[in-house]
Order: C-alpha cells, then sequence, then structure tokens
C-alpha cells in the first residue's frame, strides 16, 4: 500500500502543477487543506488497518468528494469498500469514475470484486483477454512491461500484479470448472513471481499436476539466490514419491541453525527454519508416505500442540490416526474440528475418518460425502467416500467416488490407483490395468502401484512379470520395511512359489513373518512351500502353526491331512529304519 | 569356601540390582539361592567387614569378566528414577514411563521400556477377559511392542544396550516370533549379567531343540549350571539334569529350588516314590510354598492318594486360593475323585490366571477327553504344544483324541512326537502300533515293529505282547505269533492275570500245536483252557476230542511209535 500511495501523490502534485497556476495566492490556504486531507488519509489507514471498515468508508468517501475525486483516493475508497465486503459498491465506484482502464491496479482490483460477488465469467472480461500455453507462457495483449521495470526498482519485495491477476484468472476458470485453463494460469502465476505462494497451493494441495510436470515447473521458477529456502520449500511440498533421500537432504537444509559456520557463497542459503510448522508438515507427509504411521502421528501431534489450526497437515494427522486405529483421538478432533469450522470439509471430513476408524461404513460415507459438498476439491474425503463404498463391496458407488476423485484431481494418481485395485477386485483384469499403468505414469514411484500392478499379473498366470512387479515394489519401498509392506512380501513370496523358485519364496515368507508374526495365512504358505519341496515334516509344523492362528482354514486343514498321510508313508518306506 | 562366600557377595548385590529394576521375579530367585547356600560362619563374617570390602567384591568380579563397573554403582539414582519406581511398584506402570520420558542412563531406559511392556501386558490381558472367546483365544496383542522393538532394536545394533536392556529386547523379539535373534540378545544378556534367572528361563523357553543348547555362546559360570540342569530337565533328559542337581547341591545344600527340581525329575522319571518323599521334605521346611506343588498332586494323582490330596488342596486354598498352581491342585482333586467337570471349571479358573500355564492346559485337555468333548480336548492339548513342544503328554493326549475321532493320519503324527520326546516310553509304542493297524492304514509291519520297540521298552501293561501275537497270527506268520502268545502268556503269569487275553491266548496255542502234531503241548493247553468258562470251554472240549482223534489215529498207524501213546 505504501508505495502505491507515495506515487499517486506524485502523480497528482505533477497534475496539479500543470493545470493550477491561477490559483497561486490561493497557495497557502491550498497547502492547508492539503495537510487537512493527508489527516484524513491518514484516519482512513488507520481505519483500515484496525479493521474499523464502516468507519473507514465513511472517511474514505468524504476525502474523495472534498479532495475531488483523485483517482488515488477513490482507489483508497475503493479498497476500503472492498475490505468491508461491500463488493458491488465498489464496482460502481471504480466503474462510475471511469478508472477500470486506467490502470492495472484498478482492474485488478474490480475483478477481484467481481470474483467475490462470483460473477467469474464479467471477472475474466475485467481482467482482459490474455493467452496462456501449456507451460504457463503469458502471452499478454495489454501492454505490462511498464509495470514490470516500475517495479524493479523498488526496495521492498512485492507480488508482481500481474501474478495476482494471473492467479485470479486461474482461480476463475477453476470456478468456471475449466480446470485446464485453470492450471495453465496458476502455472503463470508461480511463473510470474514465485513468491506467489497461493498459486503454488492451489497446484499442490489440488492436485493437479502429475510428479513429472510437478518437477518441470519447479526448475523453471527463477528463485534470486537468497530466496534458496523457498525454492527448498516448495520442492519438499511437492511430491513425495520415489525421492525420500533427497527430500531428507532438502528438510536437513531447511533446518539448519544458523550458527553453522559455512563457506560464503553458501551462507546466503541459510534457512534455519527449524520448527517452523510448514517444514515439521512436510516432514509429517514424507513419514506418511513412507507408511511410517507412528512417526507420522507424533510428529502432527506435536506439530498441532504448537498450532492446532494448522489445516494443511490436518488431513495427514487423520490418516494416521485412522492408520493407528486411534479412534479416541479422532473422535476428540473430530468434535473440536466440528465447533470450530463447521464450515470447512476438514471437520466432516475427521467426522468421516472417525466412523470409519470403528467401522461404521454407512456413517463415515455420509459424512464424507458432506465435506465433499462443502468443498468439491477436498481430494482426501473424495478418497475417503469411495473407500467407505469399497468397505462394504460396493463396487460401482466407489468407482464413481473414485472416478470423479480422478476428474478433479488430475495429479494424483490414487484414484487411479484405486480404481484399478477395484478393477482388480471385481475380476476385470483389462480395465485394471489400464488404470494401474495410468496411475504409474502419473507417479512413476509409489510401490503400491508396482504391487497392484505384480498382483494383476499374478492373476493373469504372468508370474515372472508378477515377480520383476513385485520385486520393483520392495526395492521403491522406504527401508526398513514396515508392516505395511507385509502383503507385498508375502506376494513376492507367492510369485516366487509359484515360479519354483522356493528356497527364495521361503526365506521371503520368513522375512513377511519378521514383519508381521501372526500371519495364518502366511504360516499356511510357508507350510505349503516345504510341502512342496516334498519336505512334509517342516510343512506339518507351520500347517499347525497356521491352524493355531485360525482354526477354520479349510485349505490348511486339508493340506495337513495330506501332509500327515504322506509324512506317515514315508516315515515308513524310508526313515523306518531310522526311527525304529 | 571362598567359593560360596563370593556367591554369597554376588548374590546379594544381584538381588539389589534386579529389584531396583523391578525384577521380582529374579530377586525372588536370586534370594532363594542366597539362603540356599551353607550358613555363614564366623569367619566369612568378619572379612565382610573389613572396610575395603567393596573395592574387593568388584575387583573379584572384574577378574571373573562379569560385572561391568558402572553396573555397580547406586548412587547414579536420581529423584525422578524414584519416583518412577514408585509409580512402578504400585503398578502405575504408564505414569512410570511418562515420568522417566527423556531421562537419560541405562537404568532409567530400562526402566521406562520395561513399565512400558508391563502396561502394554496389562491392556492385552484386561483385552483378552473382556474379548476372549470360549476357551480364552482371542488376537489381543501387546501393542507396545512394535515400538519398544524400534526403540531397543536401535540400541542393541549400536551396542549400548545393558544386560536388563537386552534381557527385555529378547523377551519382545521371543514375542515376535524371531527365535534366533532372540536368542542372541538374551544369550548377551546372561553373559553381561548371568544373576538375572528370568533371563536364562526365557532362555530355556527357546531353547526348544537339543541341539540348540551346545551352540549357545555362554561364559562359564555357576548360573550357568542351574540353566544347563534346568535345560535337560525341560528337554527330558532326567538323569542327566538329575546328576547336575546333585552337583549343584553340594555348593547349594539348603536350596528349595534345587530340591523341587530333583523332585520334579524323579516324577519325570516316574519313580514317583522318591519324588513324594522329597516333596513331603520340602513341604516340611516350606509349608506355605506353591510352586511346584502341581506336579506334586500330579504324584499323588498317579498314586490314588485320595487324603493326601485333598489334604494338599485344602492347605494350597488356605495358602493362596488365586494362585494357578492352587486351581491346579484342586482340579486334579476333583479329577480322582471322577467329579470331571468341576475340575474342568478349575483348571479354567488357572488358565485365567495364568494364560501360559502349561500343565493346565493339558490336564484340562484330559478332563475333556474324559468329558467326551473332543473339539475342545484338541484346542486345549495344542495350546499346551504351542506353549512348550516338548509337552509329550500334551502330544500323546492329542494322538489319543484323534484316535476317538478315526484320523488315523492325525493320530500317528502326534504319537511319533511323542515318541521322539519319550523314546523309552512303551505306552507311546502301543499307541502308535495300534494306529498302523487301523482299517484306514492297515500297515502291519510298521505296526508290528512298534510293538516290538514297546516290548525292548519293558511294556509294563503287556499290550504289545498280545498285539505282536494277534498280528502275526493274522499275518498267517504262526511260529512267531506262538512265540509271542507263550511269552505273553508267562507274563500273565507272572501278574497273575486273568481275562480274555489268556483265553485267547491259550486257544491259539492249542490250536497250533495241534496243528504242528505236538499233541502233548496242544494237549497241556487245552486242559488249561478248561479252567475258563463261556464258549471257550466247548472249544476247548472240542479241540480235545480233536486230539483223541488224532492221537488214535496214530495209534493205528504203523510208523507212530508207541511210547508217544498216553492214554487219559
Amino acid at each position: 500500500m505504501g508505495r502505491d500511495e507515495e506515487s499517486w501523490i506524485a502523480e497528482r502534485k505533477r497534475k496539479r502543477s500543470i493545470g493550477d497556476d491561477a490559483a497561486a495566492e490561493a497557495g497557502g490556504v491550498l497547502a492547508m487543506r492539503e495537510m487537512d486531507m493527508e489527516k484524513l488519509r491518514s484516519v482512513v489507514r488507520d481505519c483500515l488497518g484496525k479493521h474499523l471498515y464502516s468507519s473507514a468508508i465513511f472517511f474514505a468517501d468524504k476525502l474523495a468528494t472534498m479532495a475531488g475525486n483523485t483517482p488515488q483516493d477513490l482507489y483508497m475508497q475503493a479498497q476500503a469498500l472492498y475490505l468491508g465486503k461491500e463488493f458491488r459498491r465498489a464496482l460502481h465506484l471504480l466503474r462510475r469514475f471511469h478508472l477500470v482502464s486506467a490502470d492495472l491496479r484498478f482492474r485488478y482490483l474490480a475483478a477481484k470484486c467481481l470474483a467475490e460477488v462470483k460473477d467469474w465469467e464479467e471477472c475474466l472480461v475485467m481482467l482482459g483477454e490474455g493467452d496462456v500455453d501449456e507451460d504457463g507462457n503469458v502471452e499478454m495483449a495489454e501492454e505490462q512491461g511498464v509495470d514490470l521495470s516500475e517495479s524493479k526498482d523498488v526496495e521492498e519485495r512485492e507480488i508482481h500484479i500481474s501474478s495476482a491477476m494471473c492467479l485470479l484468472r486461474g482461480r476463475a476458470f477453476e470456478a468456471l470448472e475449466n480446470r485446464a485453463r485453470a492450471l495453465c494460469w496458476y502455472k503463470a502465476a508461480l511463473k510470474a513471481d514465485p513468491f506467489c505462494y497461493e498459486a503454488f497451493e492451489h497446484l499442490v494441495d489440488n492436485h493437479m499436476l502429475t510428479n513429472e510436470q510437478e518437477s518441470k515447473l519447479l526448475t523453471s521458477l527463477k528463485f534470486d539466490p537468497e530466496d534458496r529456502w523457498l525454492s527448498l520449500l516448495y520442492s519438499c511440498r511437492a511430491n513425495k514419491y520415489g525421492q525420500g533421500a533427497k527430500i531428507d537432504m532438502k528438510i536437513a537444509e531447511l533446518e539448519q541453525e544458523l550458527e553453522e559456520p559455512q563457506s560464503d557463497d553458501e551462507s546466503r542459503a541459510i534457512c534455519s527454519l527449524k520448527d517452523n510448522t510448514d517444514v515439521m508438515a512436510c516432514r509429517a507427509d514424507l513419514e506418511y508416505h513412507r507408511g511410517d504411521f507412528q512417526r507420522c502421528y507424533e510428529s502432527t501431534k506435536a506439530l498441532l500442540e504448537k498450532d492446532p489450526y494448522h489445516l494443511r497437515c490436518m488431513p495427514l494427522h487423520l490418516g494416521a490416526a485412522l492408520e493407528l486405529g486411534r479412534k479416541n483421538e479422532l473422535f476428540l478432533r473430530a468434535h473440536s474440528l466440528v465447533q470450530e469450522y463447521p464450515t470447512k470439509a476438514i471437520a466432516w471430513f475427521a467426522v468421516g475418518c472417525y466412523y470409519y476408524c470403528i467401522r461404521q461404513y454407512d456413517h463415515a460415507r455420509r459424512y464424507f460425502c458432506k465435506a465433499t459438498a462443502m468443498e468439491y476439491s477436498f481430494a482426501p474425503a473424495w478418497l475417503g467416500f469411495g473407500n467407505a463404498y469399497a468397505a462394504q463391496d460396493e463396487s460401482d458407488q466407489a468407482m464413481a467416488a473414485y472416478r470423479t476423485a480422478a476428474r478433479l484431481f488430475a495429479g494424483c494418481h490414487l484414484p487411479n490407483l484405486c480404481i484399478g485395485m477395484e478393477y482388480l477386485r471385481t475380476n476385470n483384469l483389462n480395465l485394471a490395468e489400464q488404470f494401474l499403468l495410468q496411475a504409474k505414469s502419473i507417479c512413476p514411484d509409489d510401490p503400491l502401484v508396482f504391487n497392484e500392478l505384480g498382483v494383476m499379473a499374478y492373476r493373469n498366470k504372468e508370474f515372472k512379470i508378477a515377480a520383476d512387479w513385485f520385486d520393483k515394489a520392495l526395492n521403491l519401498a522406504p527401508k526398513p520395511l514396515t508392516d505395511s509392506w507385509e502383503p507385498t512380501v508375502v506376494n513376492f513370496a507367492h510369485t516366487l512359489r509359484k515360479l519354483k523358485m522356493y528356497a527364495k519364496a521361503i526365506s521371503e515368507y520368513e522375512k513377511a513373518l519378521a514383519l508381521y508374526p501372526r500371519g495364518a495365512s502366511t504360516y499356511a504358505a510357508l507350510g505349503f512351500t516345504h510341502h512342496l519341496q516334498g519336505n512334509s515334516s517342516v510343512a506339518i509344523d507351520f500347517y499347525h502353526k497356521a491352524l493355531g492362528l485360525k482354526p477354520d482354514d479349510s485349505f490348511t486343514a486339508e493340506m495337513l491331512s495330506l501332509a500327515l498321510a504322506d509324512e506317515c508313508h514315508l516315515q515308513n518306506s524310508s526313515g523306518s529304519s531310522q526311527l525304529f | 569356601m571362598a567359593a560360596v562366600a563370593h556367591h554369597r557377595v554376588e548374590l546379594r548385590r544381584a538381588i539389589r540390582q534386579l529389584r531396583d529394576r523391578g525384577l521380582y521375579s529374579a530377586a525372588k530367585w536370586a534370594a532363594e539361592q542366597l539362603v540356599g547356600l551353607p550358613e555363614e560362619t564366623e569367619t566369612e563374617k568378619l572379612a565382610l567387614k573389613r572396610p575395603f570390602r567393596r573395592k574387593e567384591v568388584a575387583g573379584q568380579s572384574s577378574s571373573g569378566g562379569v560385572i561391568s563397573s558402572r553396573d555397580d554403582e547406586e548412587d547414579d539414582d536420581d529423584d525422578i528414577l524414584s519416583l518412577a519406581k514408585s509409580f512402578f511398584d504400585v503398578r502405575e506402570y504408564r505414569r512410570a514411563a511418562h515420568a522417566l520420558r527423556g531421562v537419560a542412563g541405562q537404568k532409567a531406559v530400562f526402566l521406562r521400556c520395561y513399565a512400558t511392556y508391563l502396561y502394554g501386558e496389562k491392556r492385552k490381558e484386561e483385552e483378552i477377559v473382556e474379548l476372549a472367546g470360549p476357551l480364552g483365544r482371542s488376537d489381543a496383542v501387546n501393542e507396545e511392542l512394535v515400538a519398544l522393538e524400534h526403540e531397543l532394536s536401535a540400541l542393541y545394533t549400536k551396542g549400548v544396550l545393558d544386560a536388563f536392556g537386552s534381557y527385555l529386547y529378547g523377551v519382545i523379539l521371543h514375542e515376535r516370533e524371531r527365535k534366533v535373534e532372540a536368542r542372541a540378545a538374551l544369550c548377551s544378556s546372561v553373559n553381561a549379567y548371568p544373576w538375572n534367572w528370568s533371563a536364562w528361563l526365557e532362555l530355556q523357553a527357546l531353547c526348544t531343540d537339543p541341539d540348540i543348547l551346545p551352540q549357545l555362546n555362554l561364559n562359564d559360570h555357576w548360573m550357568r549350571d542351574f540353566f544347563v540342569a534346568s535345560v535337560h530337565l525341560d528337554l527330558h533328559r532326567n538323569s542327566d539334569g538329575l546328576a547336575r542337581y546333585r552337583a549343584l547341591h553340594v555348593t547349594f545344600p539348603r536350596s528349595d529350588h534345587i530340591l523341587a527340581q530333583t523332585a520334579t525329575a524323579h516324577y519325570n522319571l516316574r519313580e514317583f516314590d522318591e519324588a513324594e518323599s522329597l516333596f513331603e521334605e520340602l513341604l516340611r521346611t516350606d509349608p506355605f510354598r506353591i510352586e511346584g506343588l502341581d506336579t506334586y498332586s500330579n504324584i499323588l494323582y498317579v498314586k490314588e492318594c485320595f487324603a493326601a490330596l485333598s489334604f494338599l488342596a485344602h492347605k494350597a486354598v488356605l495358602t493362596d486360593k488365586y494362585r494357578p498352581e492352587t486351581c491346579c491342585i484342586i482340579g486334579n482333586y476333583y479329577s480322582l475323585k471322577a467329579q470331571h467337570e468341576k475340575a474342568v471349571l478349575y483348571f479354567k479358573r488357572a488358565l485365567k490366571l495364568n494364560r501360559k500355564y502349561l500343565s493346565a492346559w493339558t490336564l484340562m485337555g484330559h478332563e475333556y477327553v474324559e468329558l467326551k468333548n473332543t473339539p475342545a480336548a484338541i484346542d486345549a492339548y495344542r495350546r499346551a504344544v504351542d506353549i512348550n513342544p516338548r509337552d509329550y503328554r500334551a502330544w500323546y493326549g492329542l494322538g489319543q483324541t484323534y484316535e476317538l475321532l478315526v484320523m488315523p493320519y492325525y493320530a500317528l503324527y502326534y504319537y511319533r512326537r511323542a515318541t521322539q520326546l519319550r523314546p523309552h516310553d512303551a505306552r507311546m509304542w502301543c499307541a502308535m502300533g495300534q494306529c498302523y493297524e487301523n482299517e484306514q492304514l492297515l500297515m502291519h509291519d510298521a505296526a508290528i515293529r512298534c510293538y516290538r520297540r514297546a516290548v525292548t521298552n519293558n511294556d509294563r501293561e503287556g499290550i504289545a505282547l498280545h498285539k505282536l501275537a494277534k498280528l502275526h497270527h493274522q499275518l498267517g506268520q504262526a511260529d512267531q505269533a506262538a512265540f509271542y502268545y507263550q511269552k505273553n502268556l508267562e507274563r500273565m503269569e507272572a501278574d497273575q492275570n486273568e481275562g480274555q487275553d489268556i483265553v485267547e491266548a491259550l486257544l491259539f496255542l492249542a490250536t497250533h500245536f495241534k496243528n504242528q502234531n505236538r499233541l502233548e503241548e496242544a494237549e497241556h493247553y487245552c486242559t488249561r483252557l478248561l479252567d475258563y468258562g463261556g464258549p471257550a470251554k466247548e472249544d476247548a472240549k472240542a479241540l480235545l476230542r480233536e486230539i483223541r482223534s488224532v492221537q488214535q489215529h496214530a495209534a493205528t498207524l504203523p510208523s507212530m511209535d508207541l511210547e508217544q501213546f498216553t492214554p487219559e
């Protein structure tokens, strides 16, 4: 605001010196008036600063009239009206004095007003024609070069006005559900000024970009060397799969303390963002994606103790709590969120999570649905909605929810993955493959995708391919493996067994048991593998163990009978001499 | 004498250290052994009062290479630690763990982890009570294990975990079914600090195979001797174990633990009288002891001493009603009185008090067999062998139950497990032989081998001989059949046994010798057969008539030697 005022004052002074020579003798009076005006302006500014919008509007109106409707004062009045939520009045004011075409700032403010009253078409018209290509390179019809050069001389860093306009265009297109165009404009906004965080937030939080696109965009951004921290933070937030070590390094750099001695050129890059909530959230996000839910839960809990309203990390916290089955925590959190943010999707999402956790999927569904109704572009709720249907074997509805999610969040591979999983479940292998491959192309580093691909190949009886997929999945999975990867290990072992690589299969089964020692089916499979090797006495032991954990498993019971008969005849024919 | 003094000093310190860490059972055991040493002589007492005692002790122990010096320091206690210990003592485990969070020092770390573990165990037990099925089966797990394992494994691999920490790590690994690693952790624990009997016991539970024991890398220490003796008992090498306990008895002449273990060994060897007298001695010195008395009640049960068992049961109830051993004794009492439902009730109660109480599972299985509730019996036996796969009674019980269910393959497998554990027990071999005879298998050769094995192992009940004879008879191997019938007859005569088996044997032998034309012997058996009533008598008469006619017929033949002819 400060710079605006000054430049306007300068302009006004210039105008006056040209047109006002007749009133030279009245100069003293004018000066007096000017001082009064100045006083009034400061009152308006102060009112705005103290959020006394009605007063601000009142005084700004008087000021504008007294000072003869100068653009500067009109701008101030419009600003006050905007802040006082009188958008149409502000718009009317700007239009009445034909200020809209005068300057980008006026036009932006007008567009902003139009956006607030949700007249998106008008808003776009107001912002003017502009073209943007896929990568967000703008070809504007307007003369923007002037403004660009102007802002360069100024000491203080500001968000570029053209960037703000691009952002607004993006929002308008998003509201008009033209997500492709919105995406381009967001990119343009970020390119015009990397400090335009809002654009980044839109892009990332709404999962608009695939991994590849994200990294391409981030490398194309021009950061000043002293803004390295921002670039680091952006890249940490962007994508979580496949580059764990790199992100770790980046987070470590962000958390570096100032005291540490550094060489000259690096000293500028020190960020000392240790304990900043956003960095903590980044770390928690990483832990979540690694499947380290315990640690993620702990970090998000610590974070929420510092900042209980850090809503961006809330889905993570809820997700981790859900994975860990902390229903008590979910209950309390959902209650307080509903009380504090009854209009936010996250609050109802939390309620849905709670019901999902206690396996009341009907209720869960209802609240996830409510969350999506509140905020259409809230990705976790859509996935939760689908999962709640899937948990009740209602494939069609689940698929519908996932499909919506896939449409809304083109950069998120999870909906595609879920669709693929649903198709796998309903034994529709061709379609499953299509969606899984699509998920893979969006995010080539998520081990879960490879696990599902492996399962599909296994179902198709292409065991060699399946083994490759599982191997890849296990390579990508964060080390050391947690028990959430136990199924993948078991799958891999099953595949090896099918390939008759029994020794390796056995070692994989044993690995799986080290991760989760109570898996009845793992014991059964291990026994079966030994049995296939003709090692029936070991097989019997493992079948017993499996039946001990799950007594009603008919396959194991049958195999046990067979193994016992084998063992009996074996002992009798070959081992008898040693036994008797 | 110096060794005794040394043991005394070690045990005294160990009791203090174990108690400080909340390892109460181990402390109790150590105290028992301390009192088990011979009485302290005056010179010893004087030696201990010397001013530089402490230094000397430290020197001694470090020469043994077992105690690290920092374990010896008891002054690192700070206030938080004592607060946490107080919480721990009143079983507020979570609170204790919380109080100790972030406190450095090995003792604090151990106490925190141990309290967390115990909290998880407590929670698990509660959940089992809430969610358990009819036989106490449930999926409740200790929720804290994963996190604890993470923490301890990091410390363990860094090598900064002390002996107590490694003990806890071993326990957790055991529960996570990672036995090899658990053994390694426990070995390192007992090597660093041998006086923790709980660690030895945990290690013993992991020595399920006789081959494992020699592979363990254990430092030489007198505590190891206790361990080895106990493991031998557990592996059914009772005579070996007995010898080792005798050796230990020299050093610890007054130890009740050794006495009880010796008695158990005798019981395992089926030397019931010795075992009984030892238990009586034990009860004289320690009348309110309950540990190990379930074995005593088993002896009384086998010997059918109603009065003594009743007395024992009443005494145990007065001492401590809600001890698993007490419930087990009462269960045995009711079982002996053939009140099987009540017996099951008490075994169940014992298991509610301690789910890993092996003998109660087995005995409950027996009771369910008596009640003809085979599924429940199988489940109970299964639980027993899950807890300890060396419990031959449970394997045998499983075999019997499956035999009742006419599933010979299953029964055979379980009997084989039992024979592997007790290769010199004729009962198991007989049972196995019976399985082979089943019409689903009909493997007579194998059955014969089993029965022979039973005979060589002194089959007291004589089932094997009879079965062998019958089998050979069926297979048409008349000579062998006759051999075994004769042997069985001898045995039964020695036992003054009367019964259908004798009749059968006599009848066969009579027919057999008649067919072989050894008429004199045939006649001998026939006349003996006449002493028994029923259809056998008629058969005998018919046979005799036949013999006579043969004899007469032979007399008419010229080739027949006349002297063979003996008129009636």
